[in-house]
């Protein structure tokens, strides 16, 4: 149905051969202005709500957000309770399960330190459905992964996903030694380098809806994509999908918000449009503030994909030129010079093995970091949710 | 020209001779009745032994009546052609030349021609043979007969019924212009009479009706890609003329933007542009085809979003108010490929004709601006044919008799092999498959001198696939037919039925329970009825009445898998009748002061069944406003829209050669393309006025100075126009327009106000020829009106997405030889503006922009160049094929346009890109076969 994403595709096939996409930075445009933005679920079931505060930016600036403490964000329901959120620094406040009550609404109210009054409208609690499955599928030259649900009482319809994917994976050279003390040691099991676990977050707005179907079913909708090189799948990959039940209006800003910051480019495309949230000042209807604030009770599943699951043929590709180990040794040949000294110990080289000659130890291989070391991309200790296969 | 008064001067000589040299002759008695010269002349030699010279041609309408007994031969030839401008001449040596020319007259004795005063003659160089006697020779034709086809230029044509005293008084000429060698009509060809300064043009069906004085008259024609020529013609009465024209040789022909050399200055109409296809091929574009829309584009005030997209924008008017006519058939999606390409096919059309600022009275239904394009007409002499081969499509067409001089036909059609492209692409897209065809097939009919019958049809079709994913397709459908009717010389019918169809669907297939397939369509059957009466010299009256009954179906959902969960979802149809009637008077007050005023009134009504929702009123039209709804049933007249559109222009001469007009009009339209994108796309619906959706309104005024230099061959002007807009539609934040039953509740009405300045210098002979064309042209639109809903930018004005200032075109072409030439074409634009972020976030993982207000910034300003050559084979008439070649390159500058700038996360960060297309110089080659 998404007839503009389609367009451009044509559009690419036929421009590609003469086309050209080029980096264009406009004369610096900017507003003084920085508008309140919320993000977050407040989460009607057995988990926590968090919900994040900041500010826009101007768009020269380094960073890209400005966080806002000292906040005080507090749900309310239409009738009754009040849940006051605690603040945990860096824009971040959260509360533990509230277990709200499914036929009540409840509002989002923020008081800013200067005494400025933001709420959110009320809205209804909407039930998410559990997430039926997660399955993936190998294309020519990637994976794709995708979700399954349902709602056989037919009232969910809107749908929205984000995830965090975690996965193994190992370096190039694998490091028996290591630097300690000035010396080059036998490295112990527990000071690997080898095999580290790295984690991601969803960065694109994934919807879905049932709207223009008999049953509220979602099949196979498309979660993520994993190019067939990627060293995500390397040795085991693991996805946490989250899904959110959206209102009508909850998915509109949404899908909004996709359209103006996502499917941009193509003139087949539409047009940046107002970003319309629920949450406004109350004193000033007209300051924008971004943010939609909807209620439920939040949905997860975690899959894993082991390399022996997809194609023989996908070879990953190391994100960094290793090429050989260099060889480092105690007297060059040549040179007559240290290299361990002054490649390893001095140098920052990671040695790899051990290079023996007639008369015994001669030197080292050695290699960069990135083609050594797992934890610049990574951490050793395995996630607590882990589970090997 | 020089033969002629050569020829004369030998009659001169040889006539003083004769009478110098006169001898007596042989009585002879003869008894002619009704003869022609043929029989007289012959007789006479056998009689007499004198030998006759006469142009027989000449003479071809004398029929002679003498009764004389033994009488000499001078006083048979003195009867026979009394009171005629028939003379003779005898030599010595027993030589009677016949003659009728002028130079011989003025030697005659004086008092031969009785010049009867009062009679208000026509101001003429030429002697006017007038004689009191209009009862000795009985020269009249026979009453039933053929109406004369002028072919020569040399011969003297008599109109209406001969008298011997040329009456006072004015009589109407009408007739048909055509050309010689296919027997197609000529459109648009100028018929100038030198006398009177006076002159009109062909109609669409190469007819013209115009007044004159009584007498002798020269005719000036000319026509596009026509031999000029002329005729000479004594008007004794309203009579019919048909003209043949020959088609000029060369193939090199001279652009000629217009067909009337004086037609810019003398014309009443402001902001019209007529192109012939022969200037449209001469211009360079992308891939070598030959695009009509493209070259529009040029024109001034006429723009576009982009390069390569659909539609065309004129004067601050959206895409979708423009009326594109193929002869006379809606066409409501102009091009293939997404945009690429126009979808009509060069070696078919015969010309274009773009009204930006008068639109005749008789169209209407769209704010801003007709195209009409014309097909040609089948060949009626000959079978002939051409073929072409381009990097993009094939193209065929075949033309021949039916019946010879009466019936013809013409069949075009174009296909595209472009599937070779797609290969090249990488592997995501090599699975894709795209493809076009078109096709043309006319008829026309000459029933008689009075009635003509014309077919026409079209057919377009476009298909594109992607990876076995999502198939699209679209195509427009058009057949109807005219009716022209000549009831005298002075009134003429024109009545033209017909249907329209766009249509496209869409089908995706790929995920079995999504599976779906969406069709849409609209129709309309149209009826109209022109009439032209030339009333008088000073007046000429078009009426008429038109009738287009709508029938749309918004949107059809329906699964397309058994095991789809696609719910059918029928948006339902609408239906509407759009009628108008229109009376106009083109009226000349003196020889410089010429007034054309028309009225057309449109009526519109939305017809059940229909469900229409009711709104509270003075709040916006969304569903928390919604009260009921209200059901109607089939046939029942839901709305009516109704009210008087004005078409006023005027024109007045400052001199030969410039001229100023003034001009307003309004208009209504009743149909609207519903589109939040900034290209049109042709997956975009129509949607029908109704209760809730008010028809567009929209006028203008607009002013113009015309000036012609160096014997008309340099055509000059400048308009200013100022034109108001209201209730466009414009869109909601995250407006859905498919399959919306309640599209109310995603549009708000709009404001909108354009103006500006258009200069335009034409060189249409000469080696160089050529145009340029500047534009300085503003286009805002407001949303200020908080019961439509959200206001836009704050309720201020607001530059529309076609807003370009500045706007320059030049297109040139130079003929080095009949066999080469080159063309050059130079474009350049302001950006168009868009909405660039101003702020940034971070939102759902990623980094997000906020934006300004709605078009406040601009893309970076758009240049480009092409260049073609034009090698025509040898040009020899008479061979079986005649071949050329056309070879060029597109943007040869290599600019990198900005198509589109944007921004966009990728990996969690925005950057902002600029897309171009067509970034390098793209050569192209373009194969050409006529037989």
């Amino acid at each position: 149905m998404n007839k503009s994403k389609y367009i451009w595709y044509l559009f690419v096939v036929i421009g590609v051969v003469i086309s050209c996409k080029k980096p264009y930075n406009p004369a610096i445009v900017s507003s003084d202005n920085h508008y309140l933005v919320v993000e977050g679920v407040i989460n009607s079931g057995n988990d926590s709500t968090i919900i994040n505060l900041s500010r826009t930016v101007k768009l020269s600036e380094s960073v890209s957000t400005q966080l806002m403490t000292n906040y005080t964000v507090v749900v309310e329901a239409e009738q009754g309770n009040s849940y006051t959120l605690q603040s945990e620094g860096n824009g971040t406040y959260d509360i533990g399960p509230m277990h709200l009550d499914a036929s009540k609404k409840y509002r989002l109210h923020i008081t800013t330190p200067e005494g400025k009054q933001y709420v959110s409208d009320y809205v209804e609690v909407k039930q998410t459905p559990s997430i039926d499955s997660i399955g993936f599928i190998p294309k020519s030259n990637y994976l794709q992964i995708y979700a399954n649900t349902h709602d056989a009482t037919n009232n969910t319809r809107y749908y929205r996903w984000d995830y965090s994917e975690t996965w193994r994976f190992h370096t190039k050279f694998q490091s028996s030694f290591i630097v300690d003390g000035g010396a080059v040691r036998i490295r112990r099991a527990d000071e690997s380098i080898y095999y580290c676990y790295a984690s991601d977050k969803s960065s694109n707005i994934v919807l879905g809806s049932s709207e223009k179907l008999t049953q509220d079913v979602i099949f196979q909708t498309p979660i993520n994509t994993i190019a067939s090189n990627s060293e995500k799948m390397e040795l085991r990959y693991s996805i946490l999908l989250k899904q959110y039940a959206l209102t009508k209006d909850g998915y509109q800003f949404w899908e909004n918000m996709k359209k103006n910051t996502e499917q941009l480019g193509s003139i087949f495309d539409a047009q940046p449009t107002q970003l319309q949230g629920n949450i406004h000042n109350v004193s000033d209807l007209t300051e924008p503030v971004i943010g939609y604030v909807s209620v439920t009770n939040v949905q997860s599943k975690r899959i894993y994909i082991n390399k022996g699951q997809l194609p023989n043929d996908w070879i990953e590709k190391y994100p960094y030129d290793c090429g050989m180990a260099d060889s480092a040794f105690f007297s060059h040949p040549k040179t007559g010079y240290n290299d361990v000294l002054y490649y390893i110990i001095q140098g920052g080289g990671i040695p790899i093995d051990a290079i023996y000659g007639p008369f015994g130890l001669l030197g080292y291989t050695y290699s960069s970091q990135g083609c050594a070391d797992c934890t610049i991309r990574g951490k050793v200790k395995k996630p607590a949710f882990w589970i090997d296969n | 020209m020089k033969k002629i008064y050569f020829l004369n001067f030998c009659f001169l000589v040889l006539a003083k001779l004769g009478f110098a040299q006169q001898n007596t002759t042989v009585p002879i008695s003869v008894n002619f009745q009704q003869v022609t010269i043929g029989q007289f002349v012959t007789e006479l030699e056998a009689k007499t032994g004198y030998h006759f010279y006469y142009n027989s041609i000449q003479f071809d309408s004398l029929k002679i009546s003498v009764e004389v007994n033994n009488k000499p031969i001078e006083t048979v030839l003195d009867i026979a052609f009394k009171n005629t401008d028939f003379h003779y001449a005898i030599t010595a040596q027993r030589q009677i030349f016949l003659t009728r020319g002028r130079e011989i007259q003025t030697k005659l004795p004086a008092g031969f021609f009785g010049n009867k005063p009062g009679v208000a003659l026509p101001v003429t160089n030429q002697p006017i043979t007038v004689t009191t006697n209009a009862t000795v020779a009985d020269f009249t034709d026979e009453k039933e007969k053929k109406v004369p086809e002028a072919t020569t230029e040399n011969k003297l044509y008599e109109i209406g019924t001969r008298t011997n005293t040329i009456q006072p008084g004015k009589a109407t000429l009408s007739g048909y212009v055509r050309d010689g060698k296919s027997g197609e009509s000529v459109v648009g060809a100028s018929i100038y009479v030198t006398n009177t300064k006076t002159g009109v043009a062909t109609d669409q069906f190469g007819y013209f009706t115009i007044v004159l004085p009584k007498g002798r008259q020269i005719l000036s024609i000319r026509g596009i890609g026509m031999r000029d020529t002329r005729r000479q013609i004594v008007l004794y009465a309203d009579g019919k003329l048909i003209i043949e024209m020959q088609e000029q040789i060369t193939s090199l022909k001279e652009v000629k933007i217009s067909a009337e050399k004086v037609a810019n200055v003398r014309n009443v109409q402001l902001g019209v542009n007529r192109l012939d296809i022969k200037s449209i091929k001469q211009v360079p574009t992308v891939f070598g085809e030959a695009d009509v829309l493209r070259v529009v584009l040029t024109l001034p005030g006429v723009q576009s979003v982009g390069e390569a997209t659909t539609g065309f924008n004129v004067r601050g008017g959206s895409a979708d108010q423009n009326l594109i006519l193929l002869n006379d058939a809606t066409i409501y999606n102009p091009s293939h490929f997404f945009g690429f390409f126009s979808a009509f096919n060069p070696d078919i059309v015969k010309d274009i004709e773009l009204y930006k600022s008068s639109i005749p009275e008789k169209f209407g239904g769209r704010l801003s601006s007709v195209l009409d394009i014309t097909d040609r007409e089948g060949n009626k002499k000959k079978f002939a044919g051409s073929a072409g081969i381009g990097l993009i499509t094939s193209r065929l067409n075949v033309e021949g008799p039916i019946i010879k001089d009466k019936t013809s036909f013409i069949f075009g059609g174009r296909i595209t092999y472009s599937d070779w492209l797609l290969k090249l692409l990488p592997e995501e897209y090599k699975h894709s498959q795209a493809s076009f065809y078109d096709l043309n097939f006319d008829i026309s009919h000459q029933i008689d001198d009075k009635n003509n019958l014309y077919l026409t049809s079209y057919l377009s079709h476009d298909k594109f696939k992607l990876n076995s994913d999502t198939a699209y397709s679209y195509s427009n459908r058009n057949i109807n037919i005219k009716w022209k009717h000549n009831f005298n010389d002075k009134l003429f019918s024109l009545i033209t039925t017909g249907v329209d169809r766009y249509q496209y669907n869409i089908a995706s297939f790929d995920n079995p329970v999504n599976a779906y397939k969406l069709n849409f369509d609209i129709n309309q059957t149209n009826l109209k009825a022109d009439f032209t009466y030339y009333l008088n010299r000073k007046n000429t009256v078009d009426f008429g009445v038109s009738s287009i009954y709508y029938k749309l179906h918004p949107g059809n959902l329906q699964p397309n898998d058994v095991k789809s969960l696609v719910a059918p979802d029928v948006a339902p149809a609408q239906q509407a009748l759009e009628s108008a009637a229109y009376v106009g008077d083109k009226y000349d007050i003196t020889d410089d002061l010429s007034l054309s005023a028309g009225i057309r009134y449109s009526l519109y009504n939305y017809f059940g069944p229909q469900t229409v929702y009711n709104y509270a009123p003075n709040l916006p039209k969304t569903s928390s406003n919604f009260l009921d709804s209200t059901t109607y049933s089939k046939n029942k007249v839901i709305k009516t829209y109704s009210g008087p559109e004005f078409r006023l222009s005027a024109r007045y001469n400052l001199g030969d050669n410039t001229s100023v007009k003034a001009g307003y009009n309004t208009l209504r339209q009743y149909i609207h393309l519903l589109s939040n994108t900034t290209a049109i796309a042709p997956t975009d619906v129509w949607q029908l006025s109704d209760p809730n959706i008010k028809p567009q309104y929209g006028d203008q005024v607009s002013l113009g100075l015309y000036r012609n230099f160096k014997e008309n061959t340099i055509e000059t002007s400048v308009e200013v126009y100022y034109k108001r807009l209201r209730d466009y539609l414009d869109y909601r934040s995250g407006a859905n327009l498919v399959l919306n039953h309640h599209i109310e509740n995603d549009v708000l009405g709009t404001q909108g106000k354009a103006y500006g300045i258009e200069f335009l210098i034409k060189k249409t002979t000469g080696k160089a020829n050529g145009w340029i064309s500047y534009t300085y042209s503003r286009t805002f639109l407001r949303q200020d009106n908080a019961n439509e809903g959200e206001l836009i930018n704050g309720g201020a004005y607001y530059p529309a997405n076609f807003d370009k200032p500045h706007d320059f075109n030049f297109i040139g072409n130079y003929r080095f030889s009949h066999r080469f030439s080159v063309s050059l074409n130079v474009t350049y634009s302001t950006g168009r503006p868009i909405t660039l972020p101003i702020a940034k976030y971070e939102y759902g993982g990623s980094e997000r922009v906020f934006y300004s207000d709605r078009n406040t910034y601009r893309i970076p300003d758009y240049f480009r160049s092409d260049f073609s050559m034009n090698i025509e084979g040898n040009h020899k008439v008479h061979q079986r094929t005649h071949n050329s070649f056309t070879l060029g390159v597109y943007n040869l500058t290599g600019r990198q346009n900005a198509y589109s700038a944007y921004f966009t996360q990728q990996a969690g960060v925005i950057s902002g890109f600029k897309l171009s297309i067509f970034a390098k110089p793209i050569p192209f080659i373009n194969y050409n076969i006529r037989f």
